[in-house]
């Protein structure tokens, strides 16, 4: 690398350093890691979608040879406490790391194995007998909404975590006032990210001291490290979690009960244990983005002006009770979109039903919320005969509105909505494209050309939590990171957050570099995660887009504190004040007289080794820590504001597909996406986040879903039948940008991790609505799958003949 | 069940003892500490376990070890110099070809028989054969740029 001129580092495309170890197989990812006589888990699961365990009898699994441990439901309730839940039911449920008299989901965990290997532990998982009585399962969401579904839990009394209408602004006026409303019931499928490496973890028990050690590729360590240590009753001192690399997150990665069924067999057993998911417990029983029905009315002038947004948002939560309602809070952030709505009605309902637990899956909820508000748009444009980005383009918040703040108490920090959809139009070549679909439709052909666009919100405000709870436990989005000049002069860091592929070692570096005047080639950057060295917050993690938003401003502020250090030693050992130096190529030296200079080398022998050549008062050694939050987290208001995320970025997607009339196909022939995510960072980690975002959002419009039966069986359990965009499916994805600092983070930077993934499903669906509209169409629910255009094109036909 | 197995792997001759239902994969892994091979399902569709069996990509984990009796079986440990890169990990890392790095191994597996069979593939050629493996993470763009890039290193 030749060295830019002094900063510079932030914003160049420096290359991933991560990649170097990544492509020759030498990443360290979890099942790379084997600790001296380490047993392997394997997991009963329940048969039944909801069922009443009558009597489970292990005793045949532990006289297979070669079993060293077996953990049923009742002893893990002996053993260990119940996991404390995010968002806390009304009345509170004892949630244990395995089933105990209930079996809630099909593959929900009910005795746990340790054995020899991995084969002998699933050979002793098949000789437990069970007896189960099967209950009728609470399938349909708004069954339970209307009290018409079996309980999960008869204490609760309802399957409805939480129901409550949030209003702001005059929505009762605005829908008195409009010209017109435009309704639409939308539904969202199961879907999930299903990173390539599975979830797991290992666990070792110290006797000697009482301590647990714990190696996951959980992806936040923070809360889980409270869980744990609750859970188990001992001090989190006495608990250490370390991360490795972690093979894909997107949200997915967490279980704290694998880690707990895991430490009560490792105990048990007195030897370390390991415990990967197969991709079958992978897709049925880790997480799914909730599936959702979505009741949206629309409240417009004659223009195309908005006026006001009512929604009633029913989240199928499966057996979540770890943190239910997340899904519908969280849409908070995003549920005006782009656009200047002041009067928003907002009607949650969080219920639970017997299936997968929903949990955080890239974007949580907001997919949903934005294939809902730009499906509406669509369909509004077609009412009114308006160009549907037209109709965007004259209710857009704009420029010079900024820093914006939204009815339900987001701030946009800062952006160009309409230069965004206007550069993606260009760049898509739309006028063309229209004049093309018109041709081609007079020839027979379905082309169809779908716009959405999107704010992407970054870091989440855990005091949002408290419009369900009424008080506040966390809150605000933070994290915090180390630096440290060794005694050998070069530079070590590390965060409280273990990426799993964003390239953070890359960019850290690139960070500290600038900050430190050196090279990113003389910054060592820890990987993953550990809790005994790493500095680390209870929000510490990697989760809800916020490595822009807090961990960027830990590492610049530990950074920062180093080389005021740097300088104050100098500056005594020259003799000269602090301002008159500068840090560039690995010294500090004198401004305009570049001679005059002390190597860090020389400066951290000062600090490490010779404690008489340290300014009066100064402390020993060259290490700074450092926690960030991020300004504009704020508690909920009187009337029940709340930031739900903290900083937004903005993005427009184009589609152009064709359809199959044959087949039912959808082809994507062209995907141009223009995206503001503040300052980028590193370009290459930017453009390929965006990329790989894009094509989650196209396997979630077009192929993926999780299916039950009316058995609340998952039909769709293996690749196989649970469909991943390959590389035939996901088209050369074009990107352009725009470049909007905000204001609010420390290097301008905003997420955009979850960019594409938000407004994706929607501009694929408005895409293949458009196609469609020789017959009619109105894509209401996803996946789009061949058979459903068929269907499409069936009913049409039929329209047209009769 | 123990049975015997004599196979080439990386060029080394190897004899073992291994369980009858003890798959390829693990025996990589496991017998034989290289962990580059990944495994991501365990049902043949995510191709993260690709290795070249007598050249030919094959997916570790349907194939048990001792089916491999006789085959000279290739890993990324294999494909990888002594020093440095190959042209194809040199690709995908200029392109930033990966994010996780769980499927990269198989992946580059599977791009050197495609570079191997067709030495100068066309766009549509290169996602024909990618279409074998699965990545979550960067939606096969700069995939299909490495590859296309190692090609025309490779025949400029």
């Amino acid at each position: 690398m030749t060295a830019p001129e002094a900063g510079g580092w932030v914003g160049r495309p420096v290359p991933v350093r991560e990649d170097a170890r990544l492509v020759v197989g030498r990443g360290r990812f979890l099942d790379d890691v084997a600790p001296a006589g380490v047993l392997h888990v394997a997991m009963l699961r329940s048969p039944h979608a909801h069922a009443r365990i009558v009597s489970i009898d292990a005793s045949a699994a532990f006289a297979l040879p070669g079993v060293a441990a077996v953990l049923t439901g009742a002893e893990a309730a002996a053993r260990s406490r119940p996991i404390r839940p995010l968002i806390a039911t009304a009345v509170p449920l004892d949630d244990y790391c395995l089933a105990v008299d209930h079996a809630r989901f099909a593959g929900e965990p009910i005795a746990a194995v340790a054995a020899v290997d991995r084969a002998t532990a699933e050979d002793a998982v098949e000789a437990i007998q069970v007896t189960y009585e099967p209950l009728s399962p609470a399938l349909d969401p708004e069954a339970g909404a209307r009290g018409e579904a079996p309980w999960l839990y008869p204490a609760l009394g309802t399957n409805v975590v939480w129901h409550d209408t949030l209003t702001y602004g005059d929505v009762a006026g605005a829908f008195a006032r409009a010209d017109g409303v435009l309704e639409e019931r939308l539904e969202i499928q199961r879907y999930a990210s299903t990173p390539l490496e599975t979830f797991g973890c290992i666990a070792e028990y110290d006797a000697g001291i009482d301590a647990y050690a714990f190696t996951t590729n959980d992806q936040r360590p923070g809360l889980t490290m409270a869980i744990l240590a609750e859970s188990l009753a001992v001090p989190q001192a006495r608990i250490r979690l370390t991360c490795p690399d972690i093979g894909g997150g997107f949200g997915n990665k967490r279980r704290p009960a694998y880690l707990l069924i895991c430490a009560l067999l490792a105990r048990r057993a007195g030897r370390p244990v390991k415990y990967l998911e197969d991709r079958r417990e992978n897709l049925g029983a880790l997480m799914h983005a909730a599936s959702g029905v979505m009741h949206v009315a629309l409240a417009y002038r004659a223009d195309g002006t908005l006026l006001g947004l009512s929604v009633r948002d029913v989240t199928d939560e499966g057996k979540n009770l770890v943190s239910p309602a997340q899904h519908n809070l969280i849409k908070l952030g995003n549920i005006a979109n782009g656009y200047r709505i002041p009067a928003i009605r907002y009607e949650a309902w969080s219920v639970l039903t017997n299936k997968c637990p929903a949990g955080a899956n890239r974007g949580i909820g907001k997919p949903f919320m934005c294939f809902a508000i730009e499906r509406a748009m669509a369909r509004l444009a077609l009412r009114l005969g308006v160009d549907p980005a037209e109709l965007r383009l004259r209710n857009y918040v704009r420029a010079d509105e900024m820093p914006y703040d939204t009815p339900t108490g987001s701030r946009y920090d800062s952006g160009d909505y309409p230069a965004t959809l206007r550069a993606a139009l260009e760049r898509f070549g739309y006028a063309r494209w229209r004049q093309e679909q018109a041709r081609a439709r007079q020839a027979g052909r379905l082309l169809g050309i779908g716009i959405a666009t999107s704010v992407e919100p970054a870091g989440t405000n855990l005091a949002s939590y408290e419009i369900i709870t009424g008080r506040r436990a966390a809150s605000g989005s933070a994290e915090a990171a180390m630096v440290r000049v060794e005694p050998d002069g070069r530079v070590r860091a590390a965060l409280g957050d273990p990426p799993s592929g964003q390239g953070y070692e890359t960019v850290i570096a690139q960070i500290v570099a600038d900050e430190l005047g050196v090279s990113p080639d003389d910054v060592s950057v820890a990987r993953g995660f550990d809790s005994a060295t790493t500095p680390w917050l209870y929000l510490s993690g990697n989760y809800s887009n916020k490595f822009s938003v807090t961990d960027t401003g830990a590492v610049v502020g530990a950074a920062r504190r180093v080389r005021d250090k740097l300088l104050r030693l100098a500056a005594f050992r020259l003799e000269i004040a602090p301002e008159d130096l500068e840090l560039h190529g690995g010294e500090v030296r004198v401004k305009g007289a570049p001679a005059r200079s002390l190597a860090f080398r020389e400066l951290a022998r000062t600090a490490y080794a010779d404690m008489l050549g340290l300014p009066p008062g100064e402390e020993p050694g060259l290490e700074a820590r450092h926690a960030h939050q991020n300004p504009l987290a704020r508690p909920m208001d009187e009337a029940r504001r709340v930031p739900s995320q903290l900083v937004f970025a903005n993005a427009a997607h184009c589609c152009l597909v064709e359809v199959d009339p044959a087949t039912g196909g959808v082809r994507i022939v062209r995907y141009v996406v223009v995206h503001d995510c503040g300052r980028e960072l590193n370009p290459l980690i930017v453009e390929g986040m965006v990329h790989g975002s894009t094509a989650h959002g196209i396997g979630a419009a077009l192929l993926e879903e999780f299916r039950y039966d009316d058995s609340g069986q998952l039909l769709t359990s293996t690749f196989m039948d649970y469909l991943k965009p390959t590389a035939l499916d996901v088209p050369d994805i074009d990107v352009g940008r725009l470049e909007h600092p905000s204001p609010f983070t420390p290097l301008g930077a905003k997420g955009v991790g979850e960019g594409g993934a938000i407004p994706g499903p929607a501009a694929v669906a408005n895409a293949v609505e458009d196609a469609l509209a020789p017959y009619g169409a109105v894509v209401r629910a996803l996946p789009v799958t061949p058979e459903a255009v068929w269907r499409f094109i069936r009913a049409g036909h039929s329209a047209t003949s009769r | 069940m123990n049975a015997p197995v004599r196979l080439t792997v990386n060029g080394e001759a190897v004899e073992r003892q291994v369980d009858a239902r003890r798959s390829l994969s693990d025996f990589l892994r496991e017998d034989l500490g290289l962990t580059g091979t990944h495994v991501g399902c365990e049902h043949g569709v995510c191709g993260a376990c690709t290795v070249l069996v007598d050249g030919w990509s094959a997916r570790a984990c349907l194939l048990l070890a001792v089916q491999c009796e006789g085959a000279s079986v290739t890993t990324i440990e294999g494909l990888t110099p002594a020093e440095g890169l190959s042209p194809l990990q040199e690709a995908f890392r200029a392109t930033h070809g990966l994010q996780c790095g769980f499927c990269t191994p198989g992946m580059i597996v599977l791009a050197h028989e495609l570079l191997s069979h067709t030495p100068a593939p066309t766009a549509e050629e290169i996602r024909e054969a990618l279409a074998a493996n699965l990545c979550m993470c960067t939606g096969y763009v700069n995939i299909v740029r490495a590859v296309a890039l190692a090609a025309a290193g490779s025949s400029g």
